[in-house]
């Protein structure tokens, strides 16, 4: 069974093929429900191969001799694989709900869409389950490419070419800088494999520049996919233009995506006595992930455009994913991937609520709409329930991966509570204002977040849309699954003691060897994990009737830091180059 | 930010990264050096699979599933133009206009055209004999069919450039590859394994799948560089801009 792991990429290949193949001869009907086909196939292989525990394929054939081998490994763990399903259920969601999306596909290319995004299911799986790092560069252009291409889809404006062009630059300077990374280990190990190179380096540890600047570089290219301060620019300018189908990948799963490329490298290859000490990784991840949760808050709550924001929400949400990966624990890291789950549900579905928004009132501005979803009571509940998801509330899957992820330092539950307060605060406030109407129409002179955008769909919609709806709710059930099934979350802490387990995975991948995964403490609710999250949805709540009543300072204290996020993409390119400096020297801060 | 204090972060940054990578390549094994743990191994599993070119062993054989990667990224990027540079609703299209060529470049194009078109598809038939291949080659064919264009006219080659067809090719291409793979694991064997009898050493029908999966590729490459460049000229000669995006964003 192992052997059919690669087909996860495979199958969503072909599909495209199909359809751009047979695009000009296919109607649209048929080409959309082609390209909902092959993803839900994918998620289908993939969720059964989960099912049966960790799968390990050396493609071609190339079984290691002697512990080397010239060829590709694909690693299926567990947590590659519940990504791999992760990412193909979403595009299934996707596909569904942007069924009949777009006013007119290219002339000619029915199938350039979902072609188009089976392309970019099959880079994200690609990326999950690859053990190579060379082959993780590889899928990780491919996620890229076809992220430019879907952010731009809408080339009629002048924006979405904007914010294309500066994911592009930014992306691909990232994805450079990890293939010279790359370049160095294969340099000093003669091994481009996770668990080859790993063990080359433990056999002969030398804590020297070469590994330090190899960390360093492969990391950039993976922390700009996950959108950590300095490397964050991207991404808010990015979603603000995309459709929003789009968003909900983008969001949902593609910047996971990059966290997960951090963590799998630092675990697999530099976690052991040659790598990289834990120390240092740790302050790494802590000082980016604390900075990240906190500019992508305040940066926010200042958004009126409601995709802005809520890309924001996920750049701020990716910081506490990287505070969650500093402690380094099983525990932790089992913290993380729930918040993963849940944050992908909740962040998709408020997407696809937005959607819902844009498509009816042709804006997504939140003055602009100030009172005018008063008659979309659904989609008003929908959107105060991923509010509240994204504030943590319990049993949403987010209020329990933060609940294990943040139990580790006294302080950290302040940073937690604080983020997901004001992203989920900022939400609720967008809420009241759209479907309730509360409050005076806010001030429209600001000029930098403005949210007026054309509607992407067919023609505005009289009815509600049902799939669109009926694909939050269901996203949204999801996201609430994650934190009330024990099941799952045992699972969960079994796959994050393989993950982070450095010299398990070698002997897995290397030596064959399949144990039962090492037992542990089952990771479910504590009091003070649920009594946080509690705390957290109160004071989001306290704040959105705080902004509604006015009651709160105007953001005068943050116009240095929106002035930083100029739009200019050469001033993004430059803060990449700065975070390069600034990872080097977290990772050599000399301590105490 | 203002300029000053760009340039400044600017040089910090690239004064930082060039500090790494010096100290970095200080301890990077010295040039010259007998170790090549990785090149020896591949030699060998390139002669023992009886495939001349070990390049072309690497890339589609030992490490093929790199390959589906990276073809599918030039797939993508193909399709990603078509869909980006599509007419859009406020654009027109004109005929474009024919431009006088002078008889020695005209000339030139028709004896170079064939001559091209030839060593592309022999590079391609030989990736794994010599350096070369689907890639290369392809590239090559794609460049001898715009010959038409620089010798004569756009509808010239227009005429032999049916972009549907080139359309169906880029996506065949990119399917055999995938399909080629499957192939493996129908017999019963690994994805993209290389099923089929090795050959003699050094002759066209070595290297069991190689030849083929190289001919996939060599499909794919050809058929996408002429769609992308069409879609390039078609912009550059036959669309005229609304007052859409594109003009604002230029």
């Amino acid at each position: 069974m192992d052997r059919f792991l690669p087909l996860v990429v495979a199958v969503p290949l072909l599909g495209a093929a199909l359809l751009v193949g047979a695009g000009r001869r296919m109607p649209r009907i048929v080409a959309e429900s082609v390209g909902c086909l092959c993803a839900a196939c994918t998620a289908g292989l993939a969720l059964v191969l989960l099912a049966r525990g960790t799968a390990v394929s050396w493609v071609g054939g190339w079984e290691p001799y002697h512990g080397h081998s010239v060829g590709i490994v694909l690693v299926g763990d567990r947590v590659g694989l519940g990504l791999a399903a992760l990412t193909s259920l979403l595009v299934t969601a996707v596909l569904v709900y942007s069924w009949h999306y777009f006013d007119e596909p290219p002339r000619g290319h029915a199938g350039a869409y979902p072609a188009l995004v089976l392309l970019f299911q099959a880079g994200m799986c690609g990326f999950a389950v690859t053990g190579d790092l060379f082959d993780a560069f590889v899928f990780f252009e491919l996620m890229g490419v076809v992220g430019y291409a879907l952010t731009g889809y809408r080339v009629e404006e002048a924006r979405p070419v904007q914010g294309a062009l500066a994911f592009g630059f930014v992306n691909s300077l990232g994805g450079y800088a990890s293939l010279l990374g790359v370049g160095l280990l294969y340099a000093r190990t003669g091994e481009l494999g996770m668990a080859q190179v790993g063990r080359q380096l433990d056999a002969a540890p030398r804590r020297d520049a070469l590994v330090v600047a190899a960390f360093v570089l492969v990391l950039t290219g993976f922390l700009v996919k996950a959108a950590a301060v300095p490397f964050h620019f991207w991404l808010p300018d990015a979603h603000a233009v995309a459709p929003t189908p789009v968003c909900m990948l983008l969001s949902g799963v593609m910047v996971e995506l990059g966290v997960y490329g951090a963590a799998r490298v630092h675990f697999t290859v530099f976690a052991g006595p040659g790598g990289v000490p834990a120390e240092d990784v740790r302050r790494l991840f802590l000082v980016l992930g604390v900075a990240t949760a906190l500019v992508g808050a305040a940066m926010c709550w200042q958004q009126r455009h409601v995709k802005r924001l809520l890309a924001f929400s996920t750049v701020s949400h990716t910081g506490l994913f990287l505070v969650g990966l500093a402690a380094g624990t099983a525990e932790s890291v089992s913290g993380v991937c729930l918040y993963v789950l849940g944050h992908a549900g909740a962040k998709a579905a408020l997407f696809a609520s937005t959607g819902v928004l844009l498509d009816r009132h042709g804006s997504v501005d939140e003055c602009e709409l100030h009172g005018r979803g008063r008659d979309m009571r659904g989609v008003g509940v929908l959107f105060a329930v991923g509010a509240f998801a994204l504030a943590g509330l319990p049993p949403f899957g987010t209020a329990l991966g933060k609940a294990l992820a943040e139990e580790h330092s006294p302080w950290l539950p302040v940073v937690f509570v604080l983020v997901s307060a004001v992203t989920g605060g900022a939400v609720l406030r967008v809420t009241a204002h759209v479907f309730l109407g509360a409050g005076q129409a806010p001030r429209t002179t600001q000029p930098e977040t403005r949210g007026d955008e054309e509607p992407e769909t067919e023609e505005p919609a009289w009815r509600l849309p049902r799939p669109m709806i009926a694909v939050a709710g269901l996203l949204l059930a999801g996201a609430l699954a994650v934190g009330a099934v024990p099941a799952l979350a045992e699972e969960v802490g079994a796959a994050a003691r393989a993950f982070t387990d450095h010299a398990g995975y070698a002997a897995v991948v290397l030596d064959g060897r399949r144990g039962a995964a090492p037992p542990g403490p089952a990771a479910w609710w504590t009091p003070t994990g649920a009594g946080l999250g509690l705390l957290s949805a109160a004071l989001a709540t306290g704040l959105a009737a705080l902004a509604v009543r006015r009651a709160l300072p105007t953001g005068r204290w943050s116009a240095p830091l929106r002035r930083l996020h100029s739009g200019h993409v050469g001033d993004y390119v430059v803060w990449t180059a700065a975070g390069i400096g600034l990872l080097s020297a977290l990772v050599l801060w000399p301590v105490g | 930010m203002s300029r000053r204090v760009r340039m400044g972060v600017l040089a910090a940054g690239l004064l930082a990264t060039a500090a790494l990578f010096v100290t970095a390549f200080l301890d990077m094994p010295h040039f010259g050096g007998a170790w090549h743990p990785y090149g020896d191994r591949a030699v060998q599993a390139s002669v023992n699979r009886r495939t001349a070119n070990t390049v072309s062993a690497v890339n589609f054989d030992q490490r093929g599933f790199d390959t589906l990667g990276e073809e599918s990224i030039l797939f993508a990027s193909v399709l990603g133009t078509v869909v980006l540079l599509r007419q859009a609703r406020d654009e027109r299209t004109r005929a474009p206009r024919p431009g006088p060529v002078p008889a020695a470049l005209r000339r030139y194009g028709l004896v170079a055209l064939p001559a091209t078109l030839l060593i592309g598809l022999y590079v391609i038939a030989h990736g794994q004999l010599s350096p070369g291949g689907g890639f290369q080659g392809g590239v090559v064919v794609a460049t001898a069919l715009h010959l038409l264009y620089i010798a004569v006219d756009y509808p010239a080659l227009e005429r032999i450039r049916p972009l549907g067809l080139y359309e169906v090719g880029d996506a065949v291409g990119e399917a055999a590859y995938v399909v080629l793979g499957v192939a493996g694991l129908l017999a019963g064997s690994a994805y993209l394994a290389n099923v089929l009898p090795f050959g003699t050493f050094n002759t066209l029908s070595s290297g069991g799948t190689v030849p083929l999966l190289n001919a996939a590729v060599g499909l794919e490459v050809a058929s996408a560089v002429v769609v992308l460049l069409a879609r390039f000229l078609v912009q550059a000669l036959e669309i005229e801009g609304g007052d859409g995006g594109k003009e604002q964003a230029a």
